[in-house]
Parts: C-alpha cells; sequence; structure tokens
C-alpha cells in the first residue's frame, strides 16, 4: 500500500503542556483516513503539525507531494464575494480548468456565490471553505472538522461529494469530532486522546482491537451497527 | 504562457488591492486627507498672497515668494498628519486581517515566499498612499489655475519626501501587525515609534551632540530636507534601508510553522544587517539641491572656490542647542558649508541645552574656523559670515561676480485669495472620495 504521509513519533509541547505525545500513522493514497477524538484531544495541533502551519518539537512528517491544511473556524476574505475567493484560490494555486465548476457543484454552492464570505452562516461558510481547500488542486487534503456547522442533510451532502473527491485520486485526512460523521464517510481512522495514538486501521480493525481489550461482539460490550461499534471502539480504546 | 510564480504574484496583488478598497479605514483615510490638505493650502495661499501685496521682489525677499516654502511644504504637510496618524491603520488592517480571518494560513501554504508576499503587500500599499497624495496635489492645479509659478523639481522633491515618509509608515505597521497578534497592539506600538521619533527630535532640540545626528534620519527631519528641495543621499539611502529591513523583519514573523527561536535568530540578523546597513548609508555624503533659489546651497562661483579648498577644513560653533543664533548658523550657513565642503569638521560646543548662563564666557557664541593652523573666528551667523570666514581661513579670494544679479532668487509673489480651494477640499474632494467608496464597496458585494 502506498503511502502519501508518513508520520513517526511527532511530538508537540506548549509550554509544559505535551499535546501531542510520539504521535506516529501513515495516509494511504486515495483514503479518505478519520483522525477521531474528543475536544482537546489534539487533533487541531496534529493538524497544524502536519500542514506545516505549526513547528513541533520532535519526529518527522514525511510526505511524498505537497499537501494543503484547511483549518477550522477561519472565515478567510470576509469582504469578498465566494465567486471571487473561490476564483483567486484556484489562480493563486494554479488548479486545473473546470475543476471550480466541479467543485461548485458538488457543495451547491451555486446560490452562494455572490455572497461575501464574512456574512455566511457557520454551515456554509463551511462548504465554502471546503471548496477553497479542494480548489487548491494538491492531491492530499487535512480539512480540520469539516461537518461542523453542516445540518444532517449537508453533512451527507458534503460527505457524498468528499468521497467522489477521493473516488478521483484525492487523499483527505478528516478531523473529526462526531463519530457518527466520521463512521458514514471515511476508509479508515486513527483515534486520538491526551495526544496519543489509541488505535489505526479500519473499522474492523478497531473493532478487534477493542475486542480483545474488552470482549468480542455480542457480548454487549460493543454496540450493533457501523456507528455503534465505531463509539464502542472508540469508548473502549480511549 | 507566464508562470506559476509569476501567475500567484498577480492573483496575490489583485487580492491586496481589493481588501485595501474593500477596507474603510483606507477610505477614511482618503476621506479626511482632502480637507486637511485643503486647510494647509488655504492658509498657505492666504499668506502667501498677503505677504505679496506688502513686499516687492528686491533682494532678500526672495526666499518668501517661493511656492516651495509658501505653499508646497505646508499643503503637503497633511500628509505628514495622514501618514502619522492615518496611514498606520490602513497598513495594520491589510495585514492583521489576514492574521484574523486566517487567510494566512490558507495564502502562506503557497511556495510563494513570505518576503514576496510582503513586497505586493507594501506595493499595493504604496499605490494607495500615492493616490492619497493626489488631494494635495489637488493643490498644484488650483495654483495653476491663479497663474501661481510651479517648478517641476521643488514639487517632486517635495512629494518624494512625503513618498518615502509613506514608505516607512508602511513598513513600521506592517512590522509591528506581524509581531503582533492584535491590531491594537499593533497600532500602540507603531504611535509608540513615531512618538519616539518626535521624542529624538526634541532631545536633539534639548541636547544636541549624538541625539542631534540621530535626530536628523527621523521621518520628520527627513521630510524636512525634502521639504528644503534638498535631496541628501544618506537620508534616502538609510530611509529605503528601513523599509526593506521593516518588510523583511515581517516576512520573518508571517512565516508558518517556524519556531520563535528560529524567528528570534533571523529577526536578529536581519536588524544586525539593517544596522550595519543605515551606519554606511549616514557616511554617504552625496546631495542634490532642487531648489529654484538654491536655499541650500552658496552660489555656484562661491561653491567652485570652495571645492578648492584643501586639507581639514574646522570649525567648531559655541552655540547651546537652544540659541537661536544657532539654528540661524545652521541653516543659513553651515548646511551650505557641508555640501560645499563634504569633508569639513564641524561641530558646535555648549557646556548647557539653553546657553543662558554660559553668555558670560567669552568664546560663547563665537564660530572659530581652522585649516592648516590659520584660525579665523567670527560671530556672524549669515550665509555671507560664514562664506567669508571660510575664504579668509582658506585663503582665498571672494569670486568676481560671487553673487551675480542673475543668479539672485527674487521669487514669485502672486497677490491672491485661495478661490475655489474650500469648495474642492471641504466638498468636491470628500463627496467623490466617499462616492467611489461606496460604489466600490458595492461593486465588491
Amino acid at each position: 500500500m502506498a503511502f502519501v504521509i508518513r508520520i513517526a513519533d511527532l511530538t508537540k509541547h506548549y509550554g509544559s503542556i505535551r499535546a501531542l505525545d510520539r504521535v506516529s500513522f501513515e495516509v494511504r493514497r486515495g483514503e479518505i483516513l478519520g483522525l477521531i477524538g474528543p475536544n482537546g484531544s489534539g487533533k487541531t495541533t496534529l493538524f497544524e503539525c502536519i500542514g506545516g502551519v505549526l513547528p513541533f518539537d520532535a519526529g518527522s512528517v514525511a510526505a511524498d507531494q505537497p499537501l494543503f491544511y484547511l483549518p477550522d473556524a477561519i472565515a478567510p476574505w470576509p469582504a469578498q464575494p465566494v465567486r471571487w475567493a473561490l476564483d483567486f484560490t484556484a489562480g493563486y494555486f494554479g488548479a486545473p480548468s473546470g475543476l471550480r465548476d466541479i467543485v461548485v457543484n458538488a457543495l451547491s454552492l451555486e446560490p452562494l456565490l455572490d455572497q461575501r464570505i464574512g456574512r455566511l452562516s457557520k454551515g456554509q461558510r463551511k462548504r465554502a471553505l471546503l471548496a477553497v481547500g479542494l480548489l487548491t488542486s494538491r492531491q492530499v487534503v487535512l480539512a480540520d472538522e469539516p461537518f461542523d456547522g453542516l445540518d444532517l442533510r449537508q453533512t451527507r451532502e458534503v460527505g457524498a461529494a468528499l468521497r467522489s473527491f477521493a473516488r478521483d485520486g484525492r487523499t483527505l485526512v478528516l478531523s473529526i469530532h462526531q463519530i457518527g460523521d466520521a463512521a458514514r464517510v471515511c476508509d479508515r481512522f486513527v483515534l486520538l486522546s491526551g495526544g496519543t495514538i489509541r488505535g489505526e486501521g479500519t473499522l474492523d480493525e478497531l473493532t478487534a482491537l477493542a475486542s480483545a481489550r474488552i470482549g468480542p461482539p455480542g457480548t454487549g460490550s460493543l454496540g450493533s451497527g457501523t456507528l455503534g461499534t465505531l463509539e464502542e471502539a472508540f469508548l473502549a480504546l480511549t | 504562457m507566464p508562470s506559476p510564480r509569476r501567475t500567484a504574484v498577480r492573483w496575490l496583488f489583485t487580492k491586496e488591492w481589493r481588501e485595501l478598497v474593500a477596507s474603510r479605514a483606507y477610505w477614511v483615510l482618503l476621506v479626511v486627507i482632502g480637507p486637511l490638505a485643503g486647510m494647509s493650502f488655504i492658509s498657505a495661499v492666504t499668506a502667501y498672497g498677503e505677504l505679496s501685496s506688502a513686499n516687492g521682489t528686491g533682494e532678500g525677499v526672495g526666499q518668501a515668494f517661493s511656492p516651495l516654502t509658501g505653499v508646497w511644504a505646508p499643503t503637503f504637510s497633511a500628509c505628514e498628519l495622514a501618514a502619522a496618524f492615518l496611514l498606520p491603520f490602513v497598513a495594520i488592517r491589510l495585514v492583521s486581517g489576514d492574521h484574523q480571518s486566517g487567510a494566512l494560513k490558507i495564502e502562506m501554504q503557497h511556495p510563494l515566499s513570505s518576503w514576496s508576499r510582503l513586497l505586493v503587500k507594501g506595493a499595493v500599499l504604496m499605490i494607495g498612499w500615492l493616490i492619497a497624495t493626489a488631494a494635495p496635489a489637488t493643490g498644484v492645479l488650483l495654483w495653476a489655475s491663479y497663474g501661481g509659478h510651479i517648478d517641476v523639481p521643488e514639487l517632486l522633491s517635495v512629494m518624494a519626501g512625503h513618498i518615502l515618509n509613506g514608505g516607512l509608515t508602511i513598513a513600521l505597521a506592517v512590522t509591528a501587525a506581524a509581531l503582533t497578534e492584535h491590531p491594537a497592539t499593533a497600532a500602540i506600538v507603531t504611535l509608540t515609534v513615531t512618538v519616539g521619533t518626535w521624542l529624538i527630535n526634541f532631545a536633539a532640540a534639548v541636547n544636541g551632540g549624538w541625539w542631534e545626528r540621530a535626530a536628523q534620519f527621523t521621518p520628520t527631519a527627513m521630510v524636512a530636507e525634502f521639504q528644503r528641495g534638498l535631496l541628501r543621499a544618506d537620508i534616502t539611502l538609510a530611509a529605503l534601508t528601513v523599509i526593506v529591513a521593516g518588510l523583511a523583519l515581517a516576512a520573518v514573523w508571517l512565516r508558518i510553522g517556524v519556531s520563535p527561536l528560529a524567528r528570534m535568530r533571523a529577526s536578529v540578523l536581519v536588524a544586525a544587517i539593517a544596522a550595519l546597513a543605515v551606519a554606511g548609508a549616514s557616511r554617504v555624503r552625496g546631495s542634490w539641491d532642487v531648489s529654484e533659489s538654491r536655499s541650500n546651497s552658496f552660489s555656484l562661483a562661491d561653491e567652485a572656490a570652495m571645492r578648492t579648498i584643501r586639507g581639514g577644513l574646522r570649525v567648531r560653533a559655541h552655540f547651546a542647542p537652544e540659541d537661536p543664533r544657532r539654528s540661524d548658523l545652521e541653516y543659513r550657513g553651515l548646511r551650505k558649508l557641508r555640501r560645499a565642503v563634504p569633508d569639513a569638521d564641524i561641530e558646535y560646543l555648549s557646556a548647557t541645552s539653553t546657553g543662558l548662563f554660559e553668555q558670560a564666557n567669552d568664546q560663547y557664541g563665537e564660530v572659530w574656523y581652522e585649516l592648516d593652523g590659520r584660525k579665523v573666528v567670527s560671530r556672524i551667523t549669515t550665509a555671507e559670515g560664514v562664506r567669508d570666514a571660510v575664504f579668509d581661513v582658506a585663503n582665498l579670494q571672494i569670486p568676481p561676480g560671487s553673487q551675480p544679479a542673475d543668479e539672485i532668487f527674487r521669487g514669485y509673489p502672486l497677490s491672491t485669495r485661495p478661490r475655489g480651494a474650500a469648495a474642492v477640499f471641504f466638498g468636491v474632494w470628500p463627496l467623490v472620495i466617499a462616492g467611489i467608496g461606496f460604489a466600490a464597496q458595492w461593486r465588491n458585494s
């Protein structure tokens, strides 16, 4: 399996607080990897370190191609309309022609194109930002909380759009604190808690790992269905 | 097919321009600078007109009727106010906006260097500043419509001083915005530095010495030199160095993914190189007097004679910093001497700042000129007094026709009123700018 990013023993301190403790995992080409963890688990710090936004104290991040990190809770160019922000991103990062229309259609942004970014609702802004991330034309995109602020319908639509981009060859790494959202969209998962990796793998692999710790499925320890299983595995492992 | 880098720079330039146009701070600057320039222009033209009615064009009164000192310097002084109190906020907004909105985290992931990004930002801000100088420049059109004399090199000299001052302000504000987390902090830092340069000027006026040398390089002193029609290589090079260093420091602090220690190291390196460059620039001697009245120079014949002086001309002037005679001596004589004899060693000597209690000292008020063991003492503080003393100590003959009649600047008196200026600066300018501003914001939305 080809890896596009290999993170080894990544460690980051904020003063005396150890935010990341020897974090190691790999991202495979063409997959959607979900980084799952509760608030304060170090997801954003990890993304910022991988994305080159934040320096780290130890460890390494090896990427075989440029990646793009899309931060959470930002509202870039608030005075500019969405249409211009997308044109700027595509032009600035050298996106291939036609990608803008594909992204706009996939994320249902047509009605928002003439609105200023600063006036968008949280969910609308999140979709516009995802479009910015996808328009950078980087094959690997790290998106911090891509579903935050989206309602159920929007979450499903955006999830489907992300899956279609992954099918077209994009590798997506999504930081998600809502396990249900992660279960619907991601191929593999990395569980992060307290700045350390508690598990990595597909749902089956995580379930097996959790079972080994607390007992097999069906014994009452793990829930049923994908969502239930992932939630139980997460709780068991973190 | 343009290169990806050039395409990125073009997009970045467009983005910065749109952000500037979207900034209300910039439109406030543009609106306000009109009435500021208007106030200065109207009072300057009124005073110029009144003086012109009262005086003739005889020798000696010409300086009073130079548009450079009578009209352009006061009118463009609006730019100095705007540069100190308005422009910093526009520049800070353009940098801090990227910081706060998160745009920086997106844009900095492009391989384009932070230095290139800062250059683009600086270029857009300079264009914005040039547009702002159109307000006092409107006074040029009005002055021409009154039949006033315009000397292009003089006008360009004044404008160059304010453009350079704008560049300094932009570099300072951009650096402060890059170094601090919040725009309010950046504004305080910028204003603190500005006030600090005023304190240096104050200390120079009181203490002289090193303070006086340092004060030559403050923005206020720099603008004053340009307003006198004197282009000094040392000041210009020092200002350009500070601008480049400011942008470089900002570039260091806007880089992402770099540890604070690495930033500190790079900052120290930039500061050290800038300090060396400024020290080197301060030793460059070239200067050009573009004033039509040659107010910064002796006559051509006198200068030619002074250029033959070999050896170390030494001048010791016993005047306290706050003594008004010292100011007379400096501006009428010694600054001209510095240009004519660049390696002259000129120093002021005094024990106190006011000189009030030094008057009893025999030497106080004397100016000693020394060359090759010869000494001449003088108490005259005029240009002619300095010239005569220098010629005396250098054993030179005052050249015949030292000040020929056709070299005497008789000025351009113009008995006029600032007709229409109030309507232009207080009515038309703010309305037109506000209209364009609203249209630009509406088009953006």
